[in-house]
């Protein structure tokens, strides 16, 4: 098998040489298009996401050498080769096939088990598709990796538990709490990056009546233009906080901006109506006393967090599991290949045996005029069956052997004792 | 059909068990093949209920499968049963059975208690008005069961959700949300429902009257009067959370509930072990009181 691939991820590279290498996706259809004129023999699919860029390449016969690939990553973003080669790495044969298994199951994203990969894969193996620089390599081995991530998914829960702050605050707790939050009033306190990383994650759960409140007026404007929400002045806060039914903040403010004394004010606005608060600041921008409060849900961050490393701790304990998984894939995987590698080997050497059993038959045969007709399929018959019984042995060891490392030398091996050329 | 013929109580309540015991064990272990074994069990006990009943129908000379307080509570089970297995396939990953389960099987061991309770007098004349009784008092039986296991699953996820803890854990339950809508409405439906089936049992009560005028509204009857205190109690319920906003709170709303289903019981303890005559056509409401309970 001549897969390889060479890239960077997380593992390797900074932030900036990953970005420095990444592909949108317009970027990565016209790198593809570059490939198959430069190499036209050889399969390639394109995986870039912001933690990393990987470059899958096939041939059946010589592919591209490894060098060959980098100077095609640099010089696309025109880039000297030397100033990124040491952030690269490369994987060949069965080690790119696990190294894709394992990426397309998460196991060696940033954060482990996290989604977006295996939809990431998908759509890289797509593109590939689309331009057709898949040939029958990189298209088993995609399917295959497709394959791999879903077993994962289906079998282990290394998926299920969420371990970033703004996704356990809205799945496990905001959503443990309202059932939809379309018809529910959202106020976001504060317009920075955990404040509208939440938003996003409030926006896929379909949430709508959204509302940006920050000191900063004119920064509360740009998040609210970002996500469709409403943007109002600080010193409505409390109307707000009457009003609303889920509270996420996310400031900067040194002391809390919410005391159980503003709330108590707001209180009997309420009437006990269900009120969660999500309060991401550190320090705390609620105080914690309000959460004793009928019909208030105040989760902090370090709940949070707390949640966040439990699910963390869960998902490692589900590694192993996903391991082996891989493992099992990547054995089946790489032994069908070689299974499929070694037929025309065994096709050829069936057709030579063929060959040479046809013609000692004729010759035995034109010598033994007095034998009958059915002599002479007795003979036939014979040859066949010895010939059958000598290529048994051989063709059980290669198949019993395909999921061995040393089956190509045996392959090589019969090519140079029987002297079957390709 | 003869096959059919032998479905007894044990085969349904035993499927009913085993699909709490596969709810339970979710508390405790993932499984692969839990959910066909929990659907499996859980389609076989609905379908050799609806059998028994049907069975029960046809032996039966009643119209209904609510010829006795037995039928009537193993007809309430059924309903009870088909909520869950509806619930159970709408919510796959929530541990619904765990809290609706054992209220069908105390359904279910209640109906084998009342077993050699008479049955219910028969009377084409006023079967429409007894059976509009009997059922609407049993689905408001039902309402009440369900609001009761919404209210309890309500009070676990609130301590679960104030408690901060075990929120991906394995113990899977609907949003506070939905559990307070579901405990409303039980709230609303049920008051509906058994106001509907005392009414109907006032219609049925006058109508034994005009036929023997020595017949009385049997108001002195234990399980009359305790029904009567539910249906105010849960009237009472709804009022209260109609005109005072912070008592639609749903922690509250749970409570009410809960309290509403201790009524319940108390009308269930009635029945088992107070001298009672409701359904049996003796007593004050005299020959032919009604039809059904």
């Amino acid at each position: 098998m001549k897969l390889q691939m060479v890239g960077c991820s997380h593992h390797t590279a900074s932030v900036e040489v990953r970005e420095r290498l990444a592909f949108s996706a317009e970027q990565a259809a016209k790198a593809l298009e570059r490939w198959q004129q430069q190499f036209p023999h050889a399969e390639a699919v394109l995986l870039s996401t912001c933690n990393r860029t990987e470059l899958y390449t096939a041939a059946v016969e010589t592919p591209p050498s490894h060098h060959e690939v980098a100077e095609f990553l640099a010089s696309f973003h025109n880039i000297p080769l030397s100033e990124i080669f040491d952030d690269l790495f490369e994987q060949s044969g069965e080690g790119a096939v696990r190294h894709l298994f394992t990426v397309a199951a998460s196991l060696d994203s940033m954060v482990v088990g996290e989604g977006q990969i295996i939809a990431q894969v998908k759509q890289a193996y797509e593109l590939a598709c689309a331009r057709r620089s898949v040939g029958p390599i990189t298209h088993d081995v995609f399917q295959a990796a497709l394959r791999v991530a879903k077993r994962v998914t289906a079998e282990t829960t290394i998926h299920q538990r969420r371990v970033s702050i703004a996704s356990v605050a809205v799945a496990d707790f905001a959503r443990q709490i309202f059932e939809r939050f379309d018809n529910k009033d959202v106020l976001v306190i504060g317009a920075g990056e955990t404040a509208e990383e939440t938003l996003r994650y409030l926006v896929d759960e379909g949430a709508q009546r959204l509302t940006v409140v920050n000191r900063n007026f004119e920064r509360a404007q740009e998040v609210a233009a970002r996500w469709s929400a409403t943007p109002r002045p600080w010193a409505d806060l409390p109307g707000l906080m009457a009003e609303a039914d889920l509270v996420v903040s996310a400031t900067g403010a040194s002391e809390p901006i919410f005391t159980l004394d503003d709330f108590r004010r707001i209180e009997p606005r309420r009437f006990q109506r269900t009120l969660c608060v999500l309060d991401l600041a550190m320090p705390r921008d609620f105080d914690p006393a309000i959460g004793e409060c009928i019909g208030v849900y105040l989760y902090s961050i370090d709940d949070l967090r707390e949640t966040c490393e439990a699910n963390r701790r869960e998902r490692q304990r589900e590694w192993p599991a996903a391991e082996t998984i891989i493992d099992e894939e990547a054995i089946r995987f790489i032994a069908d290949m070689r299974h499929r590698a070694s037929a025309p080997t065994i096709q050829r050497l069936r057709a030579t045996c063929d060959e040479l059993k046809s013609a000692e038959v004729q010759r035995l045969l034109n010598r033994l005029t007095a034998a009958d007709e059915r002599d002479r399929e007795e003979i036939a018959m014979a040859f066949d069956r010895l010939v059958n019984k000598i290529l048994h042995l051989p063709m059980t060891t290669l198949r019993d052997h395909a999921e061995q490392p040393h089956h190509t030398g045996l392959i090589d091996a019969l090519k140079r004792l029987f002297q079957l050329r390709d | 059909m003869t096959a059919l013929s032998g479905v007894t109580i044990t085969c349904f309540s035993a499927s009913y068990a085993v699909v709490l015991a596969l709810e339970v064990s979710r508390l405790w272990f993932r499984s692969g093949v839990r959910g066909v074994l929990l659907y499996t069990f859980a389609g076989l006990g609905l379908f050799t209920h609806t059998v028994f009943l049907v069975n029960e129908a046809a032996r039966s000379t009643a119209s209904a499968p609510l010829s006795s307080w037995r039928e009537w509570y193993i007809v309430a089970a059924w309903v009870l049963a088909a909520v869950y297995v509806y619930l159970a396939a709408v919510h796959p990953r929530q541990v619904l059975g765990v809290f609706l389960l054992p209220l069908v099987l105390g359904l279910i061991v209640t109906a084998h208690f009342l077993a050699d309770r008479t049955a219910f007098p028969q009377s084409d004349a006023m079967s429409v008005w007894a059976t509009i009784h009997g059922i609407a008092l049993l689905l408001g039986t039902v309402v009440v069961s369900l609001g009761f296991a919404a209210g309890v699953m309500y009070l676990v996820q609130d301590r679960r959700l104030r408690a901060k803890r075990g929120l991906s854990g394995r113990l899977r339950l609907p949003s506070l949300e939905w559990l307070d809508r579901v405990n409303g409405r039980a709230l609303v439906v049920s008051v509906i429902l058994l106001s509907l089936g005392v009414l109907s049992g006032v219609v049925l009560n006058q109508l034994n009257h005009r036929r023997d005028a020595t017949s009385a509204f049997p108001w002195t009857d234990p399980v009359v009067w305790t029904s009567l205190v539910l249906l105010a109690w849960l009237v009472a319920v709804s009022i209260f959370g109609a005109v005072y906003k912070p008592a639609r709170n749903g922690r509250k709303v749970a409570y009410l509930t809960l309290a509403s289903f201790a009524f319940l019981l108390m009308v269930l303890a009635v029945l088992l072990f107070a001298p009672s005559q409701h359904g049996s056509g003796r007593g004050t409401s005299a020959s032919a009181e009604g039809a059904r309970p």
